[in-house]
């Protein structure tokens, strides 16, 4: 049996699986593309946001007390 | 091929002109001359007069002493609706019309094709769902507060400055906050009441996240005074409106008051020693 029929006899024949696939994709997908664009944004946006710098000066304020 | 200039010697007369009577003159036309013998020879023969061209007795042009005349001899009646039309323009009808060979744009594999409209059908609905899902999801959050509001909405209190035993009232959203740090003997009493039987069945597991720290909302739940600390016949806080005690997991135990102090959502962080309060 050729790939195809078997993706087709997995997902395709019923309806209820189908759209019950689209609905977990749609899901899953979500998820991965907010973690993927997370991680592009954090990436490009290197060393400039308060997470990367936040050690500077909150330890700085810890010595001037 | 280099013309530098264009004379005319000889002006000739032009050689048909127009008779009073209308008729075109041409005196030297040759009528009867015949088209060169084939000088590009595409399969036709000798160019001779056209095979359609109308017979002499039913008229044509002719040389007359006076110039060119063109006569007809015949009248054809016109057709009427009743007569057959014996020139028509239309397409000839074949017997077995051909039908084109579409096996160059059939698909190779029945299978897969299905397959694939299934699998693009079904990669299109996760996308529409996705951006179904994120359209909702970002209108809605245009409801909630803002993170400058939320912000702003948040006491935070150093824990490290509450020594043992001691009550700390913090405003909070326009409300007063008990901080009590208890001591463990208060925390053993706590919870060794009997809370199954108390008016507002709570036990202190539930009312704290901490044990040695009691987070509440300083409001009597009877009729919103603020309660007293340190104070009540059970060691807890009291009301002086109209006398309700509250022991020291908070919990009413005496008087009008019908429920126990409120825990508002807190939590601590425990990085910076800070109790977060929002």
């Amino acid at each position: 049996m050729s790939f195809s029929t078997t993706l087709y006899n997995t997902f395709f024949r019923r309806n209820s699986i189908f759209v019950g696939t689209v609905f977990a994709g749609a899901f899953a997908f979500g998820i991965g593309f907010d973690t993927g664009a997370t991680a592009f944004f954090d990436r490009w946006n290197r060393g400039k946001q308060w997470k990367d710098i936040r050690h500077k000066y909150v330890e700085a304020a810890e010595e001037e007390e | 091929m280099a013309f530098n200039g264009l004379k005319k010697a000889v002006t000739l007369s032009p050689c048909v002109r127009t008779l009073p009577s209308g008729v075109p003159a041409a005196p030297l036309l040759n009528l009867a001359a015949r088209a060169p013998a084939d000088p590009h020879d595409h399969g036709h023969g000798v160019a001779g007069p056209r095979s359609d061209s109308t017979p002499r007795w039913v008229g044509g042009v002719s040389r007359t002493a006076s110039g060119l005349a063109s006569k007809s001899y015949v009248t054809l009646s016109p057709t009427t609706p009743l007569s057959a039309r014996f020139l028509h323009t239309s397409v000839a009808v074949k017997d077995a019309p051909q039908v084109p060979d579409f096996s160059h744009y059939r698909a190779n594999d029945n299978d897969s094709n299905r397959a694939f409209s299934y699998f693009m059908v079904g990669t299109f609905g996760l996308v529409s769902a996705s951006v179904a899902k994120s359209t909702v999801t970002e209108f809605l959050k245009t409801m909630s507060a803002s993170a400058d509001v939320l912000a702003l909405a948040k006491v935070e209190i150093e824990l490290a400055s509450i020594p043992e035993g001691k009550n700390v009232i913090v405003k909070w959203r326009g409300k007063p906050v008990f901080v009590r740090h208890r001591t463990q003997s208060e925390v053993d009493e706590a919870r060794e009441t009997k809370w199954e039987s108390l008016r507002d069945p709570e036990s202190d597991e539930q009312r704290v996240k901490k044990p040695e720290w009691l987070v509440m909302l300083g409001i009597c739940t009877h009729l919103g005074c603020v309660p007293i600390g340190e104070s009540g016949d059970f060691g807890g806080w009291f009301c002086p409106c109209h006398g309700s005690h509250y022991d020291i997991s908070g919990r009413v135990r005496k008087g009008p008051a019908p429920l126990n102090l409120e825990i508002p959502a807190y939590e601590f962080n425990d990085a910076e020693g800070k109790l977060v309060i929002g």
